[in-house]
């Protein structure tokens, strides 16, 4: 178990303060600052403030004419860490992943989309193909042939943060060798008019820590790492920068935008960081701090600190002035800062700090200078509050990093929103369009939700709420974590932000509708719904992204870092939805739209009383094209013993392309097994939709309690992601 | 011209979308945030945004505004006083 400790063997970084490892150091040795005034796109309202944006040519650094900014930016950091770790992929087969933290997802690009649409009328429906949080990772798996685990993170700004974490745990239960981790983002209208809606924005570059500090800057960037498990890195003679030893995740539930006052959520995640590293506090050199220069932020970012270290805080930096906060990015390009700070043994200083703020009483490194470090703290949180830390060390130390080893879950509870019977559809498209049949579930019963919660939540986040308060038996929510997928994620919010934005010229933005709009949204909301402070995920792996959520809570419950566990997934019909569909000519006779939501109450076998059933296996990964039905049945029945599957339980009756994938799938299962297993659907019932797995999930759930029956769950992305789930009594 | 405090209230609904309130139930003085209505910091950039609609009032600190969000007197007050002369 030992050698399954995850190392650092590959760097890849693009930031507005550098292009490589090197150049960004650079802008660090000197105090050079990445900001400058927006160019990007015009802002009437807002001008152009100091912002950290990427001016170099994606194009001439070598990014191909492919996907949106974002999938470029992470394009480029991929093949960055890919090269810098001298690996050959080719030798990895199955056993290499990606997992990317991503908060807007291909959002400038498909801005231009909605921009078109609302001033001139015209559909240009290209650019929604890279619009979801995933593209990017779809994008680097094909291209660079990683057949492993692939998965999105969308936590807002612990994304990348978060993306590693779930990569080492990846690696150290044994699911992969090797994983790319970080994080990519690129600035957008959005998040651009989203922060300044919410007045975060501080309009002379942001100063953390500085007493006179009055907001972020917002940049953009990606970070990989080359994450491998020691011992295959040693059986290759890699390079090992350094170790990453500690992380840990938290929720404040406590506030959809504002962090916990007394940053209760960031001290739980840091101490959680240590306890997984087996470290004491005092073990830490250095810690690169959230740091985003908001009032609130640094003043319950230093309020956790000292809460944990006492006195004696070692030095702090925030480098966010450097690079501007890059959102989903920024945990991974302060990882890379921290791995640089270990490897040179030098401390990176915190740029627009001058004067002490006596409320915070920590006065942040001022200047570049070196020191003796062997444990780096790395901190992120985020919208929803959702905290990400991770602890790095030094190659040459002996970790003490606990061992993961993925248990079998008991599932406690099933909350299911759908599904909608097939109707003709209502909903008014953007253009003019036939009639559809969909999966509507129709008007949610919200009278259980507070008055908070109605007027301010989407239809969206609601459905997330009724569904996990139906999942979920109260106890202890301290030690509750909850991971919500979603593929498309609060698209009506997201587009009714944009629309005000762009026809009223950014007068009169709708600062309520910005945290309505972030991904994570839904989980946020359930977590403060019932206190639940552990993890807090939203996995948006397209079809996917209920099995991710799913592996991301076994993982929690297996690692005692939760005791109870929400999993579950969401996604909504609307016009949005409907019409993009519509465009790819997606909707027929057989392929209906649908929407739901579905979460479900997981808890350690030992501590459940009367389950619903057992899930004993969860594996992600790709499949191969052309379509290998012979290499599937190798790699379910590595997991599962097929001697205990009764039904085959598949995505299929949804989109014709899939059909033929699966049912060979099927019949290739039956022939290994020697009898026939039984192949049974459920998009029929439910419709097609990124999260009709997880309505998927519930029927076999159903099916186990019923008729005692093990059930197999296997879902393909059509984008070339896939997952087996093995529910049995 | 001085606003009235029911002008003032039902703009306040209307932006925040209370809902199953009437002006009639936001007395002058009671507080607006944290145990009155139990509005929170969200609803106040929802003010901001409609303090500016409204009434031209740009507000770029929060901090700025946060006496202003006492009461729904306490608005109207800051409002006839901040108004930009028509």
């Amino acid at each position: 178990m030992a050698s399954r400790f995850p190392v650092i063997t590959g760097l890849g970084i693009v930031t507005a303060a550098g292009f490589g490892v090197d150049e960004v150091w650079r802008s660090i040795t000197h105090g050079e600052s990445g900001l400058k005034p927006l160019t990007l796109f015009e802002s009437p309202r807002y001008g152009q403030i100091l912002t950290g944006e990427i001016r170099r040519d994606l194009s001439e650094l070598g990014a191909p004419l492919h996907g949106s900014r974002s999938d470029r930016l992470g394009w480029l950091a991929a093949r960055d860490a890919i090269a810098s770790s001298r690996i050959d992929l080719q030798n990895y087969g199955d056993r290499a992943g990606v997992l990317l933290g991503s908060s807007v997802g291909g959002s400038f690009d498909s801005e231009r989309f909605l921009t078109a649409l609302i001033k001139r009328g015209r559909m240009r429906a290209r650019p929604t193909r890279f619009h979801e949080c995933v593209s990017a990772v779809d994008w680097i798996a094909d291209e660079f042939g990683l057949f492993g685990p692939s998965m999105a993170v969308a936590t807002a700004c612990s994304s990348g943060a978060l993306a590693i974490a779930t990569a080492a745990e990846l690696i150290m239960s044994g699911e992969a060798d090797l994983m790319l981790a970080g994080g990519a983002d690129s600035l957008s209208r959005m998040t651009w008019g989203g922060f300044h809606s919410l007045l975060l924005v501080d309009t002379a570059g942001c100063r953390p820590f500085d007493a006179k500090r009055a907001g972020m800057s917002l940049g953009e960037g990606g970070a990989v790492l080359v994450l491998e498990a020691e011992e295959t890195a040693r059986q290759r003679n890699a390079n090992i920068l350094a170790r990453l030893t500690g992380w840990g995740a938290s929720c404040d539930a406590y506030h959809s935008t504002a962090p916990h006052p007394e940053g209760a959520g960031a001290l739980t995640a840091m101490q959680s960081a240590l306890r997984r590293a087996g470290l004491e506090p005092s073990a830490i050199d250095y810690i690169n701090a959230h740091g985003t220069g908001t009032r609130d932020n640094d003043l319950a970012e230093s309020k956790a600190l000292r809460q944990l270290f006492g006195e004696r805080i070692p030095p702090v930096s925030s480098t966010k002035r450097f690079f501007g906060h890059a959102l989903a990015a920024s945990g991974a390009i302060e990882a890379i800062v921290c791995i640089e700070a270990l490897r040179r043994q030098e401390v990176p200083p915190n740029p627009g700090f001058t004067a002490l703020d006596p409320a915070i009483g920590i006065e942040p490194v001022t200047s570049h200078r070196r020191a003796p470090l062997t444990h780096v703290m790395s901190n992120s949180f985020g919208f929803g509050g959702n905290n990400a830390v991770l602890i790095f060390s030094r190659a040459d130390v002996t970790p003490l990093t606990r061992p993961v080893q993925l248990k079998p879950v008991a599932i406690t509870g099933l909350g299911v929103i759908g599904p909608g019977t097939a109707a003709p559809c209502d909903i008014e498209p953007p253009l003019p369009a036939g009639k559809v049949l969909a999966h509507d579930c129709g008007t949610l019963d919200t009278t259980t939700l507070n008055p908070t919660q109605r007027r301010r939540t989407s239809r969206l986040i609601q459905m997330a709420l009724i569904a996990a308060r139906r999942s979920h038996h109260p106890v202890s929510p301290d030690r509750l974590s909850v991971a919500i997928g979603t593929g498309m994620g609060c698209l009506s919010s997201a587009a009714a932000f944009l629309e005000n934005l762009v026809s009223k010229d950014e007068r009169e933005p709708m600062p309520a509708q910005f945290p309505s709009s972030v991904h994570n949204a839904p989980a946020g909301q359930v977590a403060m719904d019932l206190g639940a402070r552990a993890m807090n995920s939203a996995p948006t792996v397209g079809e996917i992204s209920f099995e991710c959520a799913l592996w991301q809570s076994i993982s929690q419950l297996s690692a005692n870092e939760a005791d109870k566990a929400l999993a579950g997934s969401v996604d909504e019909l609307n016009k949005y939805v409907l019409s993009i569909g519509q465009r790819w000519r997606m909707w027929t006779e057989q392929t209906r739209p649908g929407e739901g939501a579905v979460v479900a109450g997981l808890a350690r076998p030992e501590s459940a009383t009367a389950p619903l059933a057992r899930v004993t296996v969860v594996r992600l990964g790709r499949y191969r094209r052309p379509f290998d039905a012979e290499h599937e049945t190798d790699w379910i029945t590595d997991a599962v013993d097929l001697a205990k599957v009764d039904v085959l339980l598949s995505g299929a009756k949804g989109l014709p392309a899939l059909e033929p994938l699966y049912a060979s799938v099927a019949a290739a299962l039956s022939k290994r097994a020697g009898r026939e297993i039984e192949h049974q659907t459920y998009k029929q019932l439910c419709g097609e939709f990124h999260s009709a797995s997880a309505f998927g999930f519930s029927v076999a759930v159903n099916l186990v309690r019923s008729q005692r029956r093990g059930v197999l769950l296997y879902t393909l992305a059509l984008r070339g992601a896939k997952a087996v789930c093995f529910v049995q009594p | 011209m001085e606003i009235s405090l029911t002008e003032l209230k039902a703009k306040i609904i209307e932006s925040l979308k209370l809902q199953d309130i009437t002006p009639d139930k936001i007395a002058d003085d009671a507080p607006l945030f944290g145990e009155g209505l139990g509005l929170d910091s969200i609803d106040a950039l929802e003010l901001v945004v409609m303090l500016e609609k409204n009434y031209g009032i740009v507000i770029k600190d929060i901090e700025e505004g946060r006496p202003a969000f006492r009461s729904a007197r306490a608005l109207a007050d800051f409002i006839n006083a901040r108004r930009p002369a028509a």
